[in-house]
């Protein structure tokens, strides 16, 4: 009995936890603009759009992750083997891994813009000194808190796969929730903020970001205070559920049935999704109606 | 990920001389399996196949729309592929490794599960996004009618869009897709770390408990390469995006069962001779 | 609308290339072994060294490949290197003295396997895809092969799987403290892999250059150097620890500031808090 309460107390922190991260890398992303939506950024130049927009392409946002929080685990490993307190060790590691995150960002938006010389965009070392520094912030709240449900796992829950491993599969996961939430909220609605509400952007309009707001020249510093409104939280809520849902039904119901507990309250689960996206579905559509009517539209 | 000119579409068309080619390198190494040891290298080469071959089918599931579905022009999930696919199923495999004690079935349902899980937790977050983010219906481009539903979809797709957010087949694609792949990364793991329970301790000369950190390690970082392997094989078979099941692409899959047969065989089999 | 990626030409040809990093990799991984034979750790920064040339010559691959279009997206292309090359690696390390030129050769026939599952059974028809897939499938090894020596000091099986760890203040063998034992093979894996991506993924653009590309190549071969060498902290010595961790920091610094003059070169302009400047809309 003691043993599930500790299981479930654990299982609550790693939740928080992953929600935070969540929560930091989509805001991260979206202020170095990595991953899909930053393939408008690089495009806008090519149209004759140049702007002031951090360009961090470094590769996408689940391997990227996937290597920030496995490097950040396996230097905390190597720590805590060289008889390094925990916490300590984790920090530390942490900090090594956004290190190497600020270089990989700075070497992206160097290289990228570099190559655009034809179009006349230029490299604006401002916006390498102001945007790396935050984004490396927001990545060392995300990397950490991964790291630490990471510890929280092996050590405390007792999976046996080592830290460097779990922060490899929980990075990976992180980058690919908090990708697959937060690109379209950052793409279509702040990107584009100049098109129709409501819709999606018509491919005629590609390149065509928003490069002038509220305070002037848009930056993504102005960006990430968008999308930290809601597509940040919805991403943190997204990939805190998984990891969640994923213990929690473990730690409460694998000794049922001989391991079946787990898995029928897991189907269960994806069946309640599953009513809820529906749901989510149907009201949209009878909300907000249809673009045109039915007999005109083309398939 | 940056968006690359997509390769015109010679990609459509079956190849049957080099699926021939691939089913006969399939049973060769099968054959040299069988050679090299017989009874228990054998069962785990056939396990990591089927592994492979769940990854391969699984993935063709997963709604994918790359750098079009980030600005609401195209359905499917705004990440790439493979990396998409390894999230969920790496999450399964997360769940499954934690369930093999319970036993093979067990733990590779849990690790179907696991990545089921994962994959409905985030189609429904982007639908939700899409909704009450940006106040945007889910449309498909490809079909008239929702195969599942029946809702109707040209009309709720924006002017100039091929679609957007996920419709319902899209999302239980998605759900599929984790299943299969979490389930098959977890076979692969459990075959690879039955076989070195059973043999480090010979070659090592010590006892199961203490080569239990490599075994579970090497089988781990194994499952992970496979895992990979297989799904970036199966991202170039769509070349790069997938709508879901409804997409005509989907009928593309025969090919990427051998293709993933054999490259699962293969690895499989290298893995295997480390102890053997 | 997608970026459009035309092939580009220019520079060092590729087969150059792969001559020079071949050569100088396995010349790195075999002058590691003097550990072996002196008996010490103090040759493990080799391994870094055959990291960097491994990478300088996938890279190009990659660029190679990826110019062609291939739907999607670079760093799928280093994923499958790497997951082909981790599992040639591991049984070459079987293989004692011979675990190079084993990695060589079955790295090879992986790839060689993958690369015609690639172009025929999956129909992608890439010319270059054949020769590509078995490179890197080489340079995946060969990376991993580096990162292990430098982070344990040798390439054989033992090595990678036998640690010690300190209770107090007695040593005892562990398989737990091990490269292979806490997975920080994970670590050289990802490290690799997103190294070998990098430099063509972020040069790409119609204003590529091929020698920006490869110092970008050598910063991130050596900043991935930095990582494994304080990892390294914890399974060999101090000194030698030490002296990888210099060399890697040295060729680091040296790499990035190149690199920022090698953009300032390339760069259409070198603004410091300038506005966006007018340009007609095409």
């Amino acid at each position: 009995m003691e043993n599930i309460v500790f299981g479930i107390g654990i299982t609550a922190l790693t939740g928080a936890l992953a929600t935070v991260a969540g929560a930091a890398e989509d805001t991260e992303s979206n202020i170095g603009s990595q991953g899909d939506p930053n393939s408008q950024v690089q495009l806008a130049p090519q149209m004759g759009f140049l702007h002031r927009i951090f360009n961090k392409a470094v590769a996408g946002e689940p391997p990227a992750y996937g290597l920030w929080c496995c490097l950040g685990a396996g230097l905390a490993w190597a720590f805590m083997a060289m008889q390094i307190n925990a916490v300590l060790a984790i920090v530390l590691g942490c900090i090594l891994a956004v290190f190497v995150q600020g270089v990989y960002a700075t070497t992206a938006y160097l290289g990228r813009t570099a190559s655009l010389k034809k179009f006349g965009q230029p490299v604006y070392v401002d916006i390498l000194k102001s945007m790396t520094t935050v984004t490396m912030a927001h990545a060392f709240v995300a990397i950490f808190c991964t790291v630490t449900l990471c510890y929280l796992m092996n050590a405390a829950l007792g999976h046996p796969f080592p830290l460097p491993l779990l922060g490899l599969v929980w990075g990976i996961s992180l980058g690919a929730a908090g990708s697959a939430v937060g690109n379209p909220y950052y793409g279509k609605e702040r990107q584009y903020q100049n098109q129709k509400f409501g819709a999606g952007v018509p491919i005629s309009a590609s390149g065509n970001i928003v490069r002038y707001a509220e305070a002037g020249e848009r930056n993504s510093l102005d960006n990430g205070f968008f999308t930290a409104k809601l597509g940040g939280p919805a991403s943190g809520v997204c990939f805190g559920l998984i990891v969640f849902l994923e213990l929690w039904r473990t730690i409460l119901f694998e000794k049922i049935a001989a391991g079946w507990g787990a898995i029928i309250v897991g189907l269960l689960m994806i069946l309640v999704f599953t009513i809820i996206d529906r749901y989510i579905e149907v009201w949209a559509r009878k909300t907000y109606g249809p673009y045109t009517k039915p007999e005109e539209a083309s398939s | 990920m940056s968006a690359v000119a997509a390769k015109p579409a010679a990609g459509g068309a079956m190849n049957p001389a080099a699926m021939g080619v691939g089913i006969v390198l399939l049973i060769l190494i099968i054959g040299v399996c069988y050679y090299i040891s017989p009874g228990l290298g054998l069962m785990s080469l056939i396990g990591i196949i089927i592994g492979g071959i769940l990854i391969g089918f699984g993935v063709h599931f997963v709604p994918v729309g790359g750098a079009p579905a980030a600005m609401g022009q195209a359905p499917g999930i705004a990440t790439g592929v493979a990396m998409l696919a390894a999230g969920g199923g790496l999450a399964g495999l997360f769940g499954g490794a934690w369930a093999a004690d319970q036993g093979l079935v067990v733990a590779v349902v849990t690790g179907g599960v696991g990545g089921g899980l994962m994959m409905a937790i985030t189609c429904m977050m982007v639908n939700f996004i899409y909704v009450f983010g940006m106040g945007i219906p889910a449309a498909s481009g490809k079909v008239k009618n929702d195969p599942i539903t029946g809702d109707s979809q040209a009309e709720f797709k924006s002017q100039g869009t091929e679609g957007h957010g996920l419709p319902f087949v899209s999302f239980v694609g998605g759900v599929i897709g984790g299943l299969l792949a979490g389930a098959g990364g977890t076979l692969i793991y459990l075959m690879l770390l039955d076989l070195y329970k059973a043999t480090l301790p010979t070659l090592m000369q010590a006892t199961e408990v203490q080569i239990l950190p490599i075994a579970v390690s090497a089988a781990g970082i194994f499952a992970v390469g496979m895992f990979l392997v297989n799904a970036v094989l199966t991202a170039y078979n769509i070349t790069g995006t997938i709508e879901g099941p409804h997409d005509p692409k989907f009928k593309r899959w025969p090919r990427s069962i051998v293709a993933s047969a054999v490259a699962s065989a293969l690895c499989g089999l290298v893995a295997i001779l480390i102890v053997v | 609308m997608t970026v459009k990626v035309e092939v580009i030409e220019g520079g060092v040809p590729h087969n150059q290339i792969l001559a020079t990093g071949l050569i100088a990799s396995l010349i790195c991984l075999y002058l590691s072994y003097l550990n072996v034979i002196t008996g010490t750790m103090w040759f493990s920064f080799f391994g870094g060294l055959a990291v960097v040339a491994a990478l300088y010559w996938g890279s190009h691959t990659i660029k190679v490949l990826c110019s062609y279009g291939i739907g999607t997206g670079v760093p799928s292309a280093g994923m499958i290197s790497f997951g082909s090359g981790v599992i040639a690696m591991l049984l070459a390390t079987k293989y004692n003295i011979a675990a190079p030129i084993v990695a060589l050769v079955l790295a090879a026939v992986i790839g060689l396997i993958l690369g015609y599952l690639a172009n025929e059974v999956l129909n992608m028809k890439i010319p270059a895809m054949l020769q590509a897939l078995t490179e890197l499938a080489i340079v995946g090894a060969f990376t991993l092969m580096g990162f292990a020596v430098l982070i344990t000091g040798s390439f054989t099986f033992t090595a990678l799987t036998t640690g010690t760890v300190t209770i107090l203040g007695l040593s005892l063998p562990s398989y737990q403290a091990s490269f292979i034992g806490g997975c920080l093979i994970a670590v050289a894996f990802l490290l690799g892999a997103i190294a070998i991506q990098h430099p063509f993924n972020a040069c790409l653009g119609p204003g590529w250059t091929q020698d920006r590309m490869l110092m970008l190549t050598a910063e991130c071969g050596f900043l991935s150097m930095i990582m494994a060498a304080v990892m390294s902290f914890a399974l060999i010595p101090f000194g030698p620890a030490l002296i990888s961790l210099l060399i890697a920091i040295i060729g680091w610094a040296y790499t990035y500031s190149k690199y920022f003059e090698l953009s300032k070169r390339d760069a259409a302009a070198w603004l410091d808090a300038k506005p966006i400047p007018d340009v007609e809309v095409q």
